[in-house]
């Protein structure tokens, strides 16, 4: 219910500062950014801390730009601006789709795409999103390095990430690919906009209007935390778009790959089921919004 | 009657609350500044389901500074009389376990309080719950009331020597040789029915969970005697429970209910562990003391409801009339350890309510309440009777199926026609219209039109259906019923009290949290007397100034209080009359007077004979020259027993579109037909119709509260504990047919309580409509569309097979 | 353990010592005694009954610490009818019967309040998306989403100038 004590609160103006500001703090210090997971688990009492940092006014962190070939999205960037800036984010609509639908308004209001990476709670709308958006994940060591991960190699299961004590995550990129490309995401729980009991996201690049150049396709509501789908991307590249029975082979496939286990509420198969049947509507999505940019 | 009718009663008058609650200005129980920096209180809750406590150790948490003090179950078994006490326990023959507010030697359930923390502010005491620790011995932990009754089942309770809180059949009579009697002329019914339907059902365990936790802040002066302000439904019986249990008379004792609550729908009715601690603690310390009970709390201690299992049989002829029913009701009854409830209570009454309103005259009914390693049931609006209402309404749909009828004309053939009646189980329903209340639900719906729809929406491929509930409940309930089932009173009473200006207050020993009595109660007396509702005061739940009351629950209020506010207008209006016409030199006959528009006026003069302001003015001020017998008094409290129950009908409708690629359904419609008697306000009726369909819909789908193997509560967070959102749910179409009750003064019934009965039924029935053509049968609770999933699967892997 | 802030709550600047760990709710509740916001639950943030607006945008207030606050502007219940003139959505929540026990109703508010700032012409669909971060337990949601429907012809009928919440 209430977090326990806390002796100091910093609210650093620039990344230099909030580094500094963790380091003066001699370890026990957690950066806060939205606060919708970290003050849950402060309030029932999981973490706690002497020094809290405050990363809302760093606003370096902030935004969401797209520029020079690649689409950038601050640690700081709130789910809010992310779901208002979908025409910034170009083919990497799955991460609008993820933060249009996180919880509530007010969850969206405060919440981040960077504490929700740093987070990487077993289901969570973001994670999975960039997994297959590709992203790479910008971080500032606490020694000062900086330092650029692929996502996939970033999310290393539940709750735990390459950020070690101190890192900051500063944000993450994309590629704007040379070929229409598009992505989308939807999850599925047992209220509207719950935690994904399932989510699929799906990135496409496209070689033609039937073939693909590219596909990832990552999967959240599994044991593990969100995974990529090998089998089913390498069905997806070598697909025929145009061959409803070739994208149903596809999702079926990641069905097939995924390890789905029972939850109090939901069982194992239907959780393969919604995999295969959100991953054929994903390609779907993604698909059509690519081919939109064709002219 | 002369007074011409203004119409408050009927109107839709919005509400007096509304004003302050909209601007932040609603005093519920923790916005009280009623005690100077009260002690807080946190509870110490057991992490285990069953366990023999070996020791705790509360030593840290004394020590820290903030801290006055941390007491465990061996520290108070000794100081606090434990329960059940004569006013908390039912004259019912069942097993009433002793127990104390905090556990003493064992725990029986994750959740229950074993010690309690008390610190100067509350974030001391949660650092101080931290460090108390407990030691346990585990116990083999008691999660199925099946299981705990095999004979070689461990106890919840050793010292009773069984599982088995409470059973009884209910039908057939009071002896055994009556009951066996009636046992086999059902038999013989079965045996030679054309038609027989035997299944199993399953109303999960869930509730109604308010959005205001519970809580109570307590004071304590030998001089001035006891004083609590509490989150309750029943004031009143609290003062009695307090003074029983600390030997403090009733008069010394004081319990309020502050005059705003954020919602109870029954949980905030029975006798808790928790209050009599913070009273207890309040004594001791000889500090107010203060407990705000958590989200997580109340999920893991209340709120929980419904969990029962029915094997439930029809049998019935050709037709489909129903000729016979069986049903034995298992309950989960929990840990059973809550006064005036005791868990079993409420499937009691749910099982008393199985034939619901269907006429079958010919019912096997009988009930087993098993105690188990998690919370005790605690009272939801629908009362015991959700998971039989699903159960029996369901087994008429398979039995249109067996019989080859839409359900819709087999449940109209067997609706009771004849009333009053009395049920197979004993339950008197006294009035009302069911049929017409049926009927104006089909027409509205226009079923055949529904199914030409349905065949051409199958044929794109589409698949929608219909589906329905029905159920009769009570409407307050008479005290001959309920003094043997909670062994308290059920009449309805109010004092009104004018003053000298002309205006009212009424007092209500209820306590209400949400229903909007100062609304309706306001309606009532100044439509009596003539005056504006704003004219009228509404004051409620203090023991102070009430007049004894059972409290609000079981939809009392638009019955039994709303009668007695009546009554005590009238009493006051026929004193008001005796007066004026003393004074006017007219004849006292009240027929021949008029109260309207603040005034009275005869039936013979154009003019008002005098303001209502001056006739009070004149017998409170003035009081020379009174017409004999009369006195200088204008109050009057008045207690309403009705010699029967009231009962209220609804008749649910949901229609739906369900996918049978993935099981999941959406709602299209959802209508309610109800009777709800004389309506005194529709506003609030419907809005407490709305309120309760949702519920009903958010318990069938979402919420569900869930113990593993182990009986760890897997649900105590609103994120796990899931309650249907705005989002989540469609808007409901209401139909009033407003039968006026005969045995109430205004025709009012009350309403409100039942509302989510009928609706996992009706939903349930629904989506097996659409996915008739699949042939899949839904038996348990909650429906989600993985479970309709699943029973797809399985129909068809037997089409296959 | 404790710093001193100054937050603008309604209007008025608020300086005060508090512990770092204190939670906003609790410094409006506890600390202003603004009791009009509520709370419903533990630590999981998901009623909704404490939302305020914070610069203007709803927020969870037991998501948050007071210190959080400090140097920017929190609007409560409290400070929403101005000179004692209700805002349309307090009227329309009455007309409409939006509330019974009201323990819900200023979080509904403050949110609804936001969002029809930055949609002023929601359908029914979009209004009841905007209020899942609030549970009602009593009204089955219908009476609320009519008020916040009533409101929104109302204001933009009125040309009510977008409030800014600060
Ligand atoms: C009611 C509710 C509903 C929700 N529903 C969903 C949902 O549907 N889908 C979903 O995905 N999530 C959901 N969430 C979780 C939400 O997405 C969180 O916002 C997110 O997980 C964390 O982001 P945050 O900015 O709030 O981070 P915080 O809670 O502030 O921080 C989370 C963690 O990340 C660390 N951190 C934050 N930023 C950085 C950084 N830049 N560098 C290094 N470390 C950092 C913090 O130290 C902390 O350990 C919900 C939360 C709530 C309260
Ligand atoms: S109290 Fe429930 S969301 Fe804040
Ligand atoms: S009005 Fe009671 S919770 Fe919404």
């Amino acid at each position: 219910m209430y977090p326990a004590s806390i002796e100091q609160y910093h609210r650093p103006a620039t990344v230099d500062e909030a580094r500094a500001a963790y380091a003066a703090a001699g370890g026990e210090a957690m950066y806060i950014a939205g606060g919708m997971s970290l003050m849950q688990a402060m309030k029932s009492r999981v973490l706690s801390c002497r020094a809290l940092i405050d990363l809302s006014q760093v606003s370096e962190l902030r935004g969401v730009e797209n520029s020079g070939g690649r689409v950038r999205i601050g640690a700081m960037t709130r789910y809010r601006a992310v779901a208002e800036s979908r025409a910034a984010l170009g083919p990497y609509q799955a991460l609008a789709d993820a933060a249009d639908r996180v919880g509530d308004r007010q969850v969206r209001n405060r919440g981040t795409v960077g504490g929700s990476l740093s987070w990487n709670f077993v289901v969570a709308c973001t994670p999975v999103a960039a997994l297959a958006c590709g992203a790479s994940v910008s971080i500032l060591r606490a020694d000062g390095r900086r330092e650029s991960l692929a996502i996939d190699d970033f999310l290393q299961g539940p709750m735990t990430t390459a950020l070690s004590e101190g890192d900051l995550l500063l944000g993450i990129e994309m590629p704007v690919p040379a070929n229409p490309a598009s992505s989308a995401y939807r999850k599925w729980g047992v209220v509207v906009d719950a935690l994904p009991t399932i989510g699929v996201a799906v990135f496409v690049e496209l070689a033609s209007a039937s073939s693909c150049r590219n596909a990832r396709i990552a999967v959240v509501g599994l044991p593990g935390g969100p995974a990529r789908t090998p089998r089913a991307e390498a069905r997806l590249k070598a697909a025929d778009l145009g061959d409803p029975s070739s994208l149903a082979a596809c999702a079926k496939a990641a069905a097939e790959e995924c390890d789905t286990a029972a939850d109090p509420w939901i069982g194992a198969s239907y959780k393969s089921h919604l995999i295969e049947r959100l991953c054929l509507e994903m390609i779907g999505t993604a698909v059509r919004r690519a081919r939109s940019q064709m002219s | 009657m002369t007074t011409v009718e203004k119409g408050w009663i009927g109107a839709r008058y919005t509400r007096r609350e509304d004003l302050r609650l909209l601007t932040g200005k609603g005093q519920y129980l923790a916005d009280l500044r009623v005690v100077r920096d009260p002690l807080v209180v946190k509870f110490v809750r057991s992490s285990v389901a069953h366990a023999l406590i070996k020791s705790i150790d509360v030593s840290a948490a004394a020590k820290l500074p903030g801290v006055v003090a941390v007491l465990t179950g061996a520290d108070i078994r000794d100081k606090i009389r434990p329960l059940p006490t004569p006013s908390t326990v039912p004259l019912l023959p069942g097993h009433y376990p002793t127990h104390w507010p905090l556990a003493v030697e064992r725990v029986r359930f994750h959740g229950e309080p074993v010690a309690a923390v008390v610190a100067t502010d509350k974030y001391t005491a949660e650092d101080a719950v931290e460090l108390v620790q407990v030691e346990y011995e585990d116990l083999p932990p008691i999660t199925d009331p099946e299981k705990a009754l095999l004979a070689d089942s461990p106890l919840v309770h050793p010292d009773i020597g069984t599982n088995v809180m409470f059973s009884m059949v209910l039908t057939g009579g009071l002896t055994e040789a009556e009951q066996a009697a009636n046992k086999a002329r059902v038999d013989s019914i079965f045996a030679t029915a054309d038609v027989v339907v035997k299944e199993r059902f399953y109303g999960h365990r869930c509730g109604v969970m308010p959005l205001e936790t519970r809580g109570a802040v307590a004071s304590f002066d030998p001089e001035a005697g006891l004083r609590v302000w509490m989150s309750t439904q029943r004031p009143h019986i609290d003062r009695l429970v307090f003074s029983e249990l600390f030997d403090i008379p009733q008069n010394q004792v004081q319990v309020s209910a502050p005059r705003d609550q954020g919602g109870a729908f029954g949980v905030k009715a029975p006798v808790y562990r928790e209050p009599i601690m913070i009273v207890y603690l309040t004594k001791l310390l000889g500090r107010p003391v203060q407990w705000i009970e958590t989200r997580e709390e109340h999920l893991m201690a209340v709120s929980q409801e419904r969990d029962q299992i029915h094997e439930l049989e029809l049998a019935a002829d050709k037709q489909g009339r129903i000729l016979g029913l069986r049903d034995r009701v298992i309950a989960d009854n929990g840990d059973s350890c809550e006064g005036v409830f005791w868990g079993f209570i409420m499937p009691f009454y749910g099982a008393a309510l199985v034939p619901n309103a269907y006429h079958i005259p010919d019912c096997d009914i009988s009930i087993t309440a098993v105690a188990t390693n998690k919370s005790a049931l605690s009272p939801a609006r629908a009362f015991g009777s959700l998971p039989g209402r699903f159960a029996l309404d369901r087994a008429i749909d398979m039995l249109a199926r067996k019989v080859g009828k839409d359900a819709a004309d087999v449940r109209r053939m067997n609706l009771i026609t004849q009333l009053p009646c009395n049920i197979a189980t004993g339950v008197h329903y006294d009035s009302g219209n069911f049929v017409g209340v049926w009927d104006k639900l089909v027409q509205h719906i226009d079923v055949p039109r529904f199914r030409q729809e349905q065949r051409a929406a199958r044929a794109e491929g589409r698949y929608i259906g219909l589906g329905f509930g029905v159920a009769v409940h009570a409407s307050g309930v008479a005290s001959e019923a309920l003094v043997p089932m909670e062994g308290q009173p059920g009449y309805g009473s109010a004092t009104l009290k004018m003053d000298s200006s002309g205006t009212v207050t009424v007092f209500e020993g209820d306590a209400p949290q949400g229903q909007g009595h100062e609304t309706t109660m306001a309606q009532i007396a100044a439509e009596i007397l003539g005056l504006d509702p704003e004219d009228v005061t509404v004051r409620v739940g203090d023991t102070n100034n009430t007049p004894f009351a059972s409290g609000t629950f079981g939809a009392r209020g638009g019955s039994y209080t709303a009668s007695a506010v009546a009554m005590a207008a009238k009493a006051i209006r026929d004193k008001i009359v005796k007066v004026v016409a003393h004074d006017h030199k007219l004849e006292p006959d009240p027929a021949h007077f008029r109260f309207e528009a603040k005034s009275i006026w005869h039936k013979d003069r154009a003019e008002a004979l005098t303001s209502m302001a001056g006739v009070c003015n004149r017998i409170i001020m003035k009081p020379l020259d009174l017409p004999a017998g009369a006195d200088a008094s204008l109050e009057h409290t008045a207690f309403f027993e009705a010699k029967e129950p009231m009962m209220a009908f609804s008749a649910h409708a949901a229609i739906v579109e369900a996918d049978p690629a993935s099981g999941e359904f959406r709602i299209l419609r959802y209508i309610s037909s109800e009777d709800v008697g004389r309506v005194i306000n529709p506003l609030i009726v419907e809005g407490q119709v709305r309120g309760g369909v949702v519920q009903g819909l958010s318990n069938a789908m979402f919420e569900e509260f869930i113990y593993d193997e182990n009986g760890q509560q897997l649900t105590s967070s609103m994120e796990n504990y899931m309650l249907a959102n705005a989002a989540d749910v469609p808007n409901i179409e209401i139909l009033h047919a407003d039968t006026p009750c005969e045995h109430t003064p205004l025709g009012t019934r009350g309403m409100g309580e039942g509302v989510p009965g009928p609706v996992p039924g009706a939903l349930c029935n629904a989506i097996c409509d659409a996915l008739e053509p699949f042939g899949i049968e839904i038996r348990d609770l909650p429906v989600r569309p993985d479970r309709v999933w699943a029973l797809l699967q399985a129909a068809r892997a037997r089409a296959a097979g | 353990m404790t710093r001193e802030i100054s937050v603008t709550v309604n209007g008025t600047v608020y300086r005060k010592q508090v512990p770092v760990r204190l939670l906003l709710v609790d410094f409006i509740r506890d600390v202003l005694d603004l009791t009009g916001t509520h709370q419903g639950c533990t630590y999981e943030g998901v009623c909704g009954a404490c939302t305020v607006q914070l610069n203007g945008e709803a927020v969870k207030s037991c998501m948050m610490l007071a210190v959080q606050a400090d140097g920017q502007q929190v609007t409560t219940i409290e400070g929403l009818a101005r000179n004692g003139v209700l805002h349309p959505l307090q009227k329309a929540f009455k007309e409409h019967h939006g509330l019974q026990c009201g323990f819900c109703t200023s979080g509904m508010i403050m949110n609804a309040e936001e969002f029809l700032r930055t949609n002023p012409r929601p359908t029914e669909d979009e209004i009841r998306h905007a209020l899942i971060g609030n549970i009602c337990r009593c009204t089955g949601y219908q009476g609320i989403v009519a008020a916040v429907s009533a409101a929104a012809e109302e204001m933009s009928a009125a040309g009510t100038p977008a409030k800014s919440g600060s």
